[in-house]
């Protein structure tokens, strides 16, 4: 296996797409942002907690493009962190991933981890705008989220080892995740905060999320895809060069 | 040497080192942009970064968008 070649793949697609995935939510996702922050604003006007003046929305108009330049380069930054685990995924499952092509099996396993380890939790937990969350509660929730991903994940892990080891078919393997799952989705404890900003303005946010979340993922499977199969990093280095 | 080789690759032929490498990577990445509330910066600033958030700030609305939970 060529490392270095291996690790460069994963770590441009990553950033790629985490890239686009930021760009994208600059279209889709900030208007909603922008309008959840407004009425933030408005509670702060009406507490006595800021004044409405100019003074203000200079400030804020700092703040917010501050804000915004960090959904590109936070974007970067996540989008090599889930890339990187989709490589590491990637390559120790290569071998028994279906579809001929890397492009192909790049894609189905993009596929299966937008399922298990973004979208299955995403119902449970799905993502809310600003002004909806109680500060208390954001370690709670933190814990709340990351452990249903954990678990989605490792049972999806688990099921499938099981499943080659029983040497079963591969639907019994979908069958049983899908049974643990349905479990831990009723057992584990609902969000504990109220949504409190117009359920119009939280709707459209979360499907524009969701939408923005997948392009991230469907741009990974096949960045990734395309650059293995270009450069074959899996591939031995002639004896001659080591 | 393909015995000395053996010892950092694991049995598909992936070197251990690489795996480690992107494993630390993913586990830093996501708890930066999902997770962090000033941690890292307050090595270095102290308590005012706890204050100031300048990561969470520059994090806060792909944290949102990306569904993690934040304020
Ligand atoms: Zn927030």
């Amino acid at each position: 296996m060529k490392t270095f070649l291996f690790i460069v793949i994963v770590i441009v697609s990553g950033a790629a797409a985490g890239i686009i995935h930021g760009g994208m939510n600059l279209v889709f996702v900030e208007p909603s942002l922008d309008q959840a922050i407004g009425i933030e604003n408005q509670h702060l006007f009406a507490t006595g907690e800021a004044e409405d003046n100019s003074e203000f929305w200079v400030e804020y108009d700092d703040y917010r493009t501050w804000q915004k330049t960090g959904q590109v380069i936070a974007g970067g930054i996540l989008g090599v962190s889930i890339g990187s685990l989709f490589g590491i995924i990637f390559t120790f499952s290569r071998n028994t991933l279906p579809g001929k092509t890397d492009l192909k099996k790049a894609l189905i396993l993009a596929g299966i981890m937008w399922l298990v380890v973004y979208f299955i939790p995403f119902l449970k937990y799905p993502a809310n705008p600003p002004t909806v969350g109680d500060p208390e509660t954001v370690v709670l929730r933190g814990i709340l989220y990351l452990s249903f991903i954990a678990i989605s994940g490792f049972g999806a892990l688990g099921f499938y080892k099981l499943s080659k080891k029983l040497k079963t078919k591969k639907f019994i393997a979908v069958a049983g995740y899908a049974a643990f799952i349905g479990i831990m989705f009723t057992v584990m404890p609902e969000n504990p905060d109220n949504i409190t900003a117009p359920m119009d303005l939280v709707d459209h946010f979360r499907t524009m999320s969701a939408f923005t979340v997948s392009i991230y993922w469907l741009s990974l499977g096949l960045i990734l895809g395309s650059l293995w199969s270009h450069y074959k990093p899996h591939k031995e280095i002639p004896p001659s060069f080591n | 040497m393909s015995q000395s080789r053996q010892i950092n690759v694991s049995k598909n032929g992936v070197p251990v080192i690489a795996i480690m490498a992107l494993a630390i990577i993913f586990v830093a990445g996501l708890f930066v942009v999902g997770f962090d509330q000033g941690h890292i910066f307050s090595l270095v600033y102290g308590e005012e970064a706890f204050q100031d958030l300048y990561i969470h700030e520059l994090t806060h609305d792909m944290r949102h968008a990306a569904g993690f939970p934040c304020h």
